[in-house]
């Protein structure tokens, strides 16, 4: 089985250098290129799983790639990092599908991380007992640039889970049957790595809590706004 | 002049207004030389009252004969020692104690004696009573009302008396009508009249004066203050940016290096010194960090964020500190404020940190983290410590940028904390008492989303 290809796109030779060097040493088959323009050139020679990125270069910046790769390539994963703490591009970024947004300077295995599960093209799942609603969550994400998928319980979620390869697992809390705060401890069980948001319409501080403790990532309330789904998704994914 | 003597002659005035400190700080420093300086120019009045009475006395009076010599009349005497003991009480404290408050009332009362000493020195001249008149307008250069009321009761009283016992030393005449003294007190309240009006109107004068000034100075030093906070800022922005890259390439150089000498095997010393490098880089990381933090506060992302587990989340984040316990006593099903969750933790986590540093190593230090709020409350969390509290000199100084009473630090954690904190429309408090502790509270408005979109 082959390594993960990955184009490295960075401006700076030092970072470029150092960073493809602990990738390759982390397994990664680096294809490295100095600007967004160059990146699409790599790019079209084909054959890559992820594209590592900074945001500000000379000629062709991060987020200008990203726009012109996911027209070209629009499953391609893109993995933008950057220097500064509120880079007013990173919502832009979002809006234009950006797995997510790293930020400099970050630990080797955090990175390796984060580009492992980005190459896997997961998805994102959608919980909730009101159909429509989760529906056009879900769709609101696919729009957004993130692939996602909508489930009517919390019983549908684990087996979903199974069957295919999700990373985050939006669920609303106030379900029959199953609720939000058992379907996030179950799935901590089963899959320590993924990333929990809860979601409510009611007023549930108890289960909101219960979520927390347990250890899920952001609770929202209802109704989702989908572009503040999409931060929160984006955000999620540079914490593996 | 202290505190508790504004406050008293406060009274004096019912509708005192309320000053802010500063303007209080104003208002009685003028109002200290006010009185100073009023309190010389009497005191060279009083020598020169007695120097003239001196010579009132002397060339007025005329010499006795009293069998074959030729002797100095009463008056003389009068003027020289009665003159004496009532000029030297008030002119030792006008110069020993100019400005105390308990000077002005022996002032008043000494000038006044000095109207009845002249007026008997001139033999009850109704003229000489005009002095009576001077003197009160005199006093009141004081700007304080209360100090009429000796110097009133004082002259009454002594036309009263000198009225029964020796009228031809107060009105010039042995056989005085019973009532004269009062004709004479109705005159002065006449005085008075206008005198308490112009004390209170100048009084009033005074404060709006020090409330202006106060305005006008503390709007400078915000303005002083944000062209400070602005330069930092740029500087900090300008050094993170530069050193962020270079720094994250040393940081993968060394990972890589780390890594292949981790394969290969290295001695004890380069393994050490590799740890080192990671440990000081990641030192150096987190203080660019918090210089970008400082010049470019992230924006709000704000969720209902349960407080609880966020407190225990962050401190599982604290590093652990010898002697130090932590307790978070927020209710389980305290309802959960709209915030971002990374920067109330940070803010949290930066509070118990410096909270846990204070403390004194031989003390069981405890550090308690409450929160109450919801509804139509608004949210207040606090964080306290039984530590060695903050001195009140650093109180207001604390939260200003690069100020720092720990031997390591950048001085910029706490003006971060108190900037997410107004981020999210909050306000950020600090109480303390030394030999106590600290109480650092952030207060959130209730109910509405903040920054949610």
């Amino acid at each position: 089985m082959r390594g993960i290809r990955l184009l490295l796109v960075e401006d700076e030779e030092s970072l470029r250098f150092t960073l493809a060097a602990n990738l390759e040493l982390e397994g990664y088959d680096v294809v490295e290129a100095e600007d967004g323009e160059e990146a699409l050139a790599r790019a079209a020679e084909g054959d890559i799983d992820v594209v590592l990125s900074d945001v500000r270069m000379p000629k062709l910046g991060g987020v200008d790639l990203l726009k012109a790769l996911k027209e070209r390539y629009p499953t391609l994963p893109v993995v933008l990092m950057t220097a500064f703490t509120s880079e007013h591009r990173v919502d832009e970024a979002i809006r234009a599908g950006v797995f997510t947004v790293l930020h400099k300077p970050f630990e080797m295995d955090a990175v390796s991380r984060t580009l492992a599960t980005a190459s896997e093209r997961p998805f994102v799942l959608v919980v909730d007992d009101d159909g429509a609603c989760a529906e056009t969550t879900a769709a609101a994400l696919g729009a957004a640039g993130i692939a996602a998928k909508a489930v009517f319980s919390a019983a549908e979620a684990i087996t979903a889970m199974e069957t295919g390869v999700v990373d985050v697992c939006v669920t609303d809390l106030v379900m029959p049957d199953m609720d939000g705060v058992a379907l996030a401890r179950a799935l901590f069980a089963a899959h320590p790595r993924v990333t929990v948001v809860v979601f409510s319409g009611h007023d549930v501080p108890h289960m909101m809590q219960h979520a927390a403790a347990a250890g899920a990532f952001r609770c929202m309330r209802k109704p989702l706004h989908p572009w503040g789904l999409a931060r929160v998704i984006a955000h999620a994914r540079g914490e593996s | 002049m202290d505190r508790n003597e504004t406050a008293e002659r406060g009274d004096g005035h019912a509708r005192r207004r309320r000053l802010s400190p500063l303007a209080k700080r104003i208002f009685d420093e003028r109002y200290l030389a006010l009185a100073k300086r009023t309190d010389r120019m009497f005191a060279v009045l009083l020598i020169a009252q007695w120097a003239g009475a001196v010579s009132v006395a002397v060339w007025l009076s005329p010499y006795a004969w009293s069998g074959m010599e030729r002797v100095v009349h009463g008056h003389v005497y009068a003027a020289v020692f009665v003159g004496g003991a009532i000029t030297s009480l008030p002119l030792v404290l006008a110069l020993r104690q100019t400005g105390a408050t308990s000077t002005r009332y022996v002032i008043a009362v000494g000038q006044v004696l000095w109207s009845a000493l002249l007026i008997h020195l001139t033999g009850g001249r109704i003229e000489t009573h005009f002095h009576v008149f001077g003197s009160l307008a005199f006093i009141a250069f004081y700007r304080d009302l209360r100090v009429l009321v000796p110097a009133t009761t004082v002259v009454v009283l002594d036309h009263f008396v000198r009225g029964m016992y020796w009228p031809e030393s107060v009105y010039g005449v042995s056989n005085p009508e019973w009532w004269r003294f009062l004709e004479h007190a109705g005159w002065v309240a006449f005085l008075d009249v206008f005198l308490i009006m112009n004390c209170v109107q100048t009084y009033r004068d005074l404060e709006d004066l020090a409330a202006r000034q106060a305005e006008a100075d503390e709007t400078r030093e915000a303005l002083v203050r944000t062209e400070r906070l602005a330069a930092i800022g740029q500087l900090a922005a300008s050094v993170g940016h530069e050193l962020r890259n270079p720094l994250a390439a040393v940081r993968n150089a060394h990972t890589y290096v780390a890594r292949r000498l981790a394969q290969e095997g290295m001695d004890a010393r380069i393994e050490q010194f590799m740890g080192i490098m990671k440990h000081e880089l990641e030192e150096s990381s987190r203080i660019i960090s918090n210089l970008l933090d400082f010049s470019r506060p992230r924006d709000v992302e704000a969720h209902p964020c349960p407080l609880r587990p966020l407190v225990d989340e962050a401190i599982t984040l604290l590093p652990a500190l010898d002697g130090v316990e932590v307790v978070n006593s927020i209710a389980d099903d305290l309802p959960a404020p709209e915030i971002d969750k990374d920067q109330f933790r940070q803010i949290l986590l930066n509070l118990m940190q410096n909270a846990a540093e204070a403390m004194p190593k031989e003390q069981r230090g405890v550090v308690d983290v409450g929160a109450a709020g919801g509804g139509t409350e608004p949210w207040r969390i606090t964080v306290s410590d039984n530590g060695p509290g903050i001195a009140p000199e650093h109180q207001d100084k604390i939260f200003q940028p690069l100020f720092t009473t720990k031997t390591k630090g950048t001085g910029l954690g706490l003006a971060i904390v108190r900037s997410m904190v107004e981020r999210h429309h909050g306000e950020l408090y600090l109480s303390s008492e030394v030999g106590k502790g600290a109480t650092f509270t952030i207060e959130l408005p209730p109910g509405a989303p903040l920054g949610a979109e």
